[in-house]
């Protein structure tokens, strides 16, 4: 089962497989072409309907510096490092761990805890929102930082620690074992040779967590009231004026928003080695 | 005092019995081959010594000391992979110094150390490479080094050449055993290649079903095995066996074997435990198969229907009608002959060949052998 090319031979269906890969192109960019025009966009611009057509002045420098000007998305956007920095973090550090255990050291109960961490994932988060309120004011926690960062954290390692027992697994066999036989203690084995060997694996888990937990909305409302700690998704809500909104601002915050997911990106791509346990075992 | 030291060693695991009552006693500098089918449970046993597998019951002792409870990297012990088990991640220097740096040694001794075994084992020029930039022969030869660096009692090797093409192997296992010498230290090393185990040890235990068939000297289990299995198992082409029966029964034993004329063992052991009747598998090496014999010797006649010329020698498979051999290499009932150099005798042809009965072997129905020992020549 591959995509098999079509062939030359049938124009036509080549012609429809070129024109709907567009298509969709078209359609999943949609929206973001969408902001982008707007960012680019007058007040008035936006005012008088002009939603789809080329800006009748580019304004994108004015609805920047109104976004820092008049807006706290600069804060925001701190706040969103402050919880997104050490949440994705201390997620990579404890599934890794998770994920190395489960993965090779056999104990009773380890497919028990296994299936815990993966049943995680499959309950709906809104089950659990007064709950996880309930829990964070009782530990004095709601409303900061660390209500975030907790909740994060705790939701996030089990989707984790799937993620990396896979890869661990998957490395082979016979590097624990000598490594072992050479007097190597868990720990040394952990740091030495599993870290290094899933590293793009790392940077993989790095850039979904990052996404997910930058891009977190829910439980950026639920669990936060204050500005003081609220991150730029919950921020970008407050943008939205009670009467009328300057959507041409709100787009260039958008943007803004959109960036360190995309240099996040950027930064861990180099991690992506194909073949890192090459030459490991057999010829 | 022995180096190596196995009392009562039991291993189960999930209602299989992997390991029965292993005694083996190893002399310092020796080198011993474990061999066996698979499954019988000699890479169990080595990861046992190793201390990567938990035994059940049973003594493990390593240069005096009793290792039993003690994790690998404290048995004094150092093991090679069949699967070269290199770090990806590190150069060939960082491979061969990784268990020196784990013990936190200085710098200078790990590199003194790495500098030596690089030399044994002539990798020095491509000390900076990482195992993927390295060929097969060139991984595993670097896959010994770290066990030189580490100065172990007692080396492991689990079939280190069976990924090896046949001239690298051949190359590999002089180069093992000059390493053997070398070092002088002991070593254990399991493979089911039988050339192997004949060529390297100083002692050859044959495991089969997690039991010690026999353990000797290559030529002396080859000359005298114990039972049928240790019989079949070693040599290539594998030893005739044909079922037959005694007929009677002194210092001697005469036997009745289908396609045979009736013929003697000479000599029996004195626990033989045979009585007249009873039903016995004659064993005949390929090599003791004559053609064209005179003399005193039991005759018989074959049609041949497969001459494998091999240069030196010539194997040849033959049908001989009523003598039918069991357990054969081919799978047929066809004898087996080893002929030295010359001409061979045409496929279609008939051969006439024989056999001393003295060279034959004669195991008891429950695979013991009987016939008294060969003298060693």
């Amino acid at each position: 089962m591959y995509p098999r090319q079509i062939p030359e031979s049938r124009p036509a269906s080549r012609l429809l497989y070129v024109t709907g890969v567009w298509a969709v192109l078209l359609l999943w960019l949609m929206p973001v072409f969408a902001i982008i025009l707007t960012a680019f966009r007058t007040f008035e611009d936006v005012m008088a309907g002009n939603y789809w057509g080329w800006p009748t002045e580019i304004n994108f420098r004015g609805n920047l510096t109104a976004v820092f000007t008049q807006t706290d998305m600069l804060d925001y956007f701190v706040n969103s490092l402050i919880i997104t920095i050490p949440s994705t973090v201390l997620v990579l550090v404890l599934s890794t761990m998770t994920g190395y255990v489960l993965s090779r050291h056999r104990f009773a109960g380890a497919t028990l805890i296994f299936s815990v961490f993966i049943a995680g994932n499959f309950l709906p988060q809104q089950v659990f929102m007064i709950p996880v309120r309930d829990l964070m004011v009782s530990l004095g926690l709601y409303d900061t930082f660390g209500a975030l960062i907790i909740f994060h954290v705790a939701f996030q390692t089990g989707f984790a620690t799937l993620f990396m027992r896979n890869f661990i697994a998957a490395l082979p066999h016979e590097l624990f074992q000598a490594a072992r036989a050479e007097g190597a203690s868990p720990w040394q084995i952990l740091i030495q040779i599993v870290v290094p060997l899933v590293r793009p694996a790392l940077a993989a888990l790095a850039i979904l967590l990052f996404t997910f937990i930058w891009n977190d909305y829910f439980w950026a409302i639920v669990l936060t009231q204050t500005d003081a700690v609220k991150p730029v998704t919950a921020g970008l809500a407050n943008l939205r004026g009670e009467w009328v909104s300057s959507w041409n601002v709100v787009s260039a915050a958008t943007l803004f928003v959109a960036i360190p997911p995309v240099v996040m990106f950027f930064l861990m791509q180099r991690h992506f080695v194909a073949g890192l346990t090459m030459g490991a075992v057999k010829g | 005092m022995s180096d190596v030291k196995l009392t009562s060693v039991q291993k189960h695991y999930a209602g299989f019995h992997a390991l029965k009552d292993i005694e083996l006693s190893i002399e310092p500098g020796e080198f011993v081959v474990m061999v066996g089918p698979s499954g019988g449970g000699k890479s169990t046993l080595l990861k046992s010594i190793a201390g990567l597998e938990e035994i059940s019951s049973g003594i493990i002792e390593i240069a005096g000391r009793d290792v039993t409870r003690e994790e690998p990297g404290d048995r004094g012990i150092a093991m090679v992979f069949q699967s070269y088990a290199l770090y990806p991640h590190m150069t060939v220097t960082e491979n061969m110094g990784f268990g020196l740096k784990i013990m936190k040694r200085p710098k200078a001794e790990i590199d003194e150390a790495v500098r030596h075994a690089s030399e044994i084992l002539r990798i020095t020029d491509y000390l900076d490479k990482k195992p993927a930039q390295l060929s097969g022969g060139q991984r595993q030869r670097v896959a010994i080094g770290p066990a030189i660096t580490r100065r172990p009692h007692v080396f492991l090797f689990d079939e280190p050449l069976s990924n090896l093409d046949a001239a690298l192997r051949t190359q590999m296992r002089v180069e093992l055993a000059t390493l053997h010498k070398s070092l002088g230290a002991t070593m254990i090393y399991v493979t089911h290649d039988q050339v192997e185990a004949m060529t390297m040890a100083d002692r050859i235990v044959v495991l089969r079903a997690g039991r010690i068939e026999q353990v000797g000297a290559p030529l002396e289990l080859y000359r005298n095995p114990v039972n049928h299995f240790v019989a079949s198992f070693l040599g290539a082409p594998r030893m005739n066996f044909v079922e037959g029966r005694v007929t009677a029964l002194g210092a001697a034993a005469t036997l009745e074997v289908p396609g045979l004329p009736p013929l003697t063992i000479p000599a029996l052991r004195p626990d033989h435990g045979l009585t007249v009747g009873d039903a016995v598998t004659l064993g005949i090496r390929p090599e003791h198969l004559r053609a064209n014999p005179g003399g005193t010797v039991v005759i018989a006649e074959a049609t041949i229907r497969l001459a494998e010329q091999l240069g030196r020698e010539t194997v040849l498979y033959a049908d001989a009608g009523a003598l039918r051999t069991t357990g054969s290499d081919t799978g047929t009932d066809n004898v087996t002959l080893l002929l030295g150099e010359g001409a061979p005798p045409a496929e279609g042809s008939t051969i006439r060949f024989g056999f001393d009965p003295a060279d034959a072997y004669l195991f008891r129905s429950d695979g013991h052998t009987v016939s008294a020992p060969k003298s060693s020549t």
